[in-house]
């Protein structure tokens, strides 16, 4: 297998709810990885797209939409869907076509435009979509199950409201500091203490809203596009996990869980973070930057536990010892995370991955980790889809 | 019980109360143990042979897992005819099947819930469809 490496970036600025084509996002993004790169299109030779759902046709077909607009020249183009993991699946299939020599440089990239209010059943159909019935039936928006193990949580481990409101203060420290945050402004723990109920222990501000965003990645193993890049960061593993039987989680989507654990919580993500150490050799104390999905201060808290940066049960404290921040020996979600930007989906574990580049690369301005060296990405998505990414510089 | 006559599940196959007590729908597998809901979401244990899905109802009692109390309507395709906004959502565990089931907490106080106590399954009524039924769904309510 050949070392890969990304050589350019883009993002689409996160944002709401937008008129304009999700595609148009998309080249924004990247027409800058181009750009970053000081890349030709045509040097392109596979594009790895993830699939904007709400976008019918078009969105399902993204890949095929973005080529056209920079020019079609018949190159692989495969169009990928792995919820809110649907970009680790797009980088995966990159990297691996490229270490496999299939390719030397490819494009990996995700656009998703907000649905206008709340996201809600794709389909009326209850047979074929299971799904339907938690929304015809189950009265089950997604932070409900956020809130359904967060309870379980402060039950088992004492984790509190000071805690969950901690994690918005934190990350939206950071997000003030990031010209590509949706959301800007700094919130005091009384502040976010103050706010409402969404689904109790829940508050408005400990859960994010879904975003408009694109972003866009370019990998190589081309030697001569390397050296000629500014800082190109290494892929040193990128893994997809799902679910495995047992796990006690109650899955967004899912109507049960079983109550006798056999496997760990979120074990999607437990087998692409560990499958990423493996291949790697890196493990949580080599990394100096995280980007975590934080879709809920639940998640910021669990996620820390899973992807083995501390013992279960442990993650408030480090939190609450100040161990998470910019400037602790482990930088999490210096980018002001989910929180600060929103959700969008196939857009977004690319995102992350770009501020661990970007963090790498030192062009974080404000919110830079200083001589960060080693970066990971964690990505969740709902019923058993995860991605983990390991970089270096 | 109150009458059960006239009243239709919005979808098929979940929850029933022919037997005279309201029971979740399940299904289990003879060859690995698991239970399913919806019986349809098949979950097998790995290397197991598949053989000997059955169609069982739930015990009618449980206990209440976890619980949360939501504030904003839930979007359409959910129907209700009354505001119910705000809901008690409760993940209710059946110890014998071990498998937790996520339902709408009904003619409950919300206010005295609380991880370990005693929930049964019940309906709840949403709307009134065109050939006049009531429409519902499964929920849980503490036992008093
Ligand atoms: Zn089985």
């Amino acid at each position: 297998m050949r070392d890969v490496y990304i050589i350019g970036t883009g993002i689409h600025p996160w944002m709401g709810f937008s008129e304009q084509v999700f595609a148009d996002f998309a080249a924004v993004a990247v027409n800058d990885a181009l750009k970053d790169a000081n890349l030709e299109w045509q040097k392109i030779e596979a594009i790895m797209a993830g699939i904007f759902i709400y976008g019918g046709n078009a969105g399902h077909l993204s890949g095929q939409y973005l080529e056209s607009i920079f020019g079609e020249t018949g190159i692989p183009v495969v169009n990928v869907y792995n919820a809110c993991a649907t970009g680790s699946a797009s980088i995966r299939m990159a990297y691996n076509s490229i270490a496999a020599g299939e390719t030397d440089t490819a494009l990996a990239f995700g656009a998703d435009v907000s649905p206008k209010g709340f996201l809600t059943a794709k389909s009326d159909n209850a047979v074929q979509d299971r799904d339907v019935i938690r929304w015809k039936m189950g009265g089950l928006p997604n932070p409900i199950y956020w809130a359904l193990e967060c309870r379980k949580r402060m039950e088992k481990y004492g984790t509190t409201e000071e805690d969950l409101a901690l994690v918005k203060v934190l990350m939206s420290e950071y997000g003030s500091k990031n010209p590509h945050a949706r959301f800007k402004k700094q919130y005091s723990i009384e502040e976010v203490l103050n706010s409402v109920y969404v689904c109790d222990p829940l508050r408005l501000f400990e859960i994010c809203p879904v975003s408009t965003g694109a972003a866009a990645l370019i990998v190589t193993a081309d030697e001569e596009l390397i050296s000629k890049a500014d800082n190109p960061v290494k892929i040193n593993a990128t893994t997809m996990g799902s679910a495995m039987y047992g796990d006690p989680t109650i899955r967004i989507s899912a109507l049960s869980c079983p109550s006798v654990p056999e496997a760990p919580m979120l074990s999607e993500s437990y087998s692409a973070s560990r499958q990423a150490y493996e291949k790697s050799g890196i493990g949580p104390e080599d990394i100096d930057v995280l980007e975590l999905p934080d879709n809920s201060s639940w998640h910021y808290l669990v996620y820390l536990e899973t992807c083995g940066f501390c013992k279960d049960g442990e993650a408030d404290k480090m939190l609450r010892d100040g161990e998470t921040k910019i400037g602790a020996k482990l930088a999490v979600n210096p980018s002001g995370g989910f929180s600060s930007h929103g959700e969008a989906l196939s857009a977004q574990a690319i995102w992350q991955v770009i501020e661990c580049t970007n963090q790498l690369r030192g062009r974080c301005g404000e919110r830079q980790v200083e001589g960060a060296k080693v970066a990971m990405a964690q990505t969740y998505g709902l019923m058993g889809n995860s991605g983990t990414t390991i970089m270096t510089i | 019980m109150e009458n059960m006559v006239n009243k239709v599940a919005r979808i098929p196959n979940l929850v029933d109360w022919s037997t005279g007590e309201v029971r979740l729908m399940s299904a289990k597998c003879n060859s690995c143990g698991t239970y399913f809901f919806p019986r349809e979401h098949y979950q097998h244990r790995p290397g197991c042979s598949r053989e000997g899905v059955e169609d069982v109802l739930l015990a009618q009692k449980g206990k209440l897992a976890s619980y949360t109390i939501q504030y904003y309507p839930c979007p359409a395709p959910f129907k209700t005819e009354k505001k119910i906004t705000p809901y008690g959502i409760g993940l209710v565990e059946f110890e014998d099947e071990k498998i937790q089931i996520t339902g709408i907490i009904t003619d409950t106080d919300l206010k005295s819930l609380k991880i370990g106590m005693e929930m049964e399954t019940t309906i709840l009524d949403m709307y009134t469809n065109e050939e006049k039924q009531q429409v519902v769904t499964w929920a849980f309510k503490a036992i008093k």
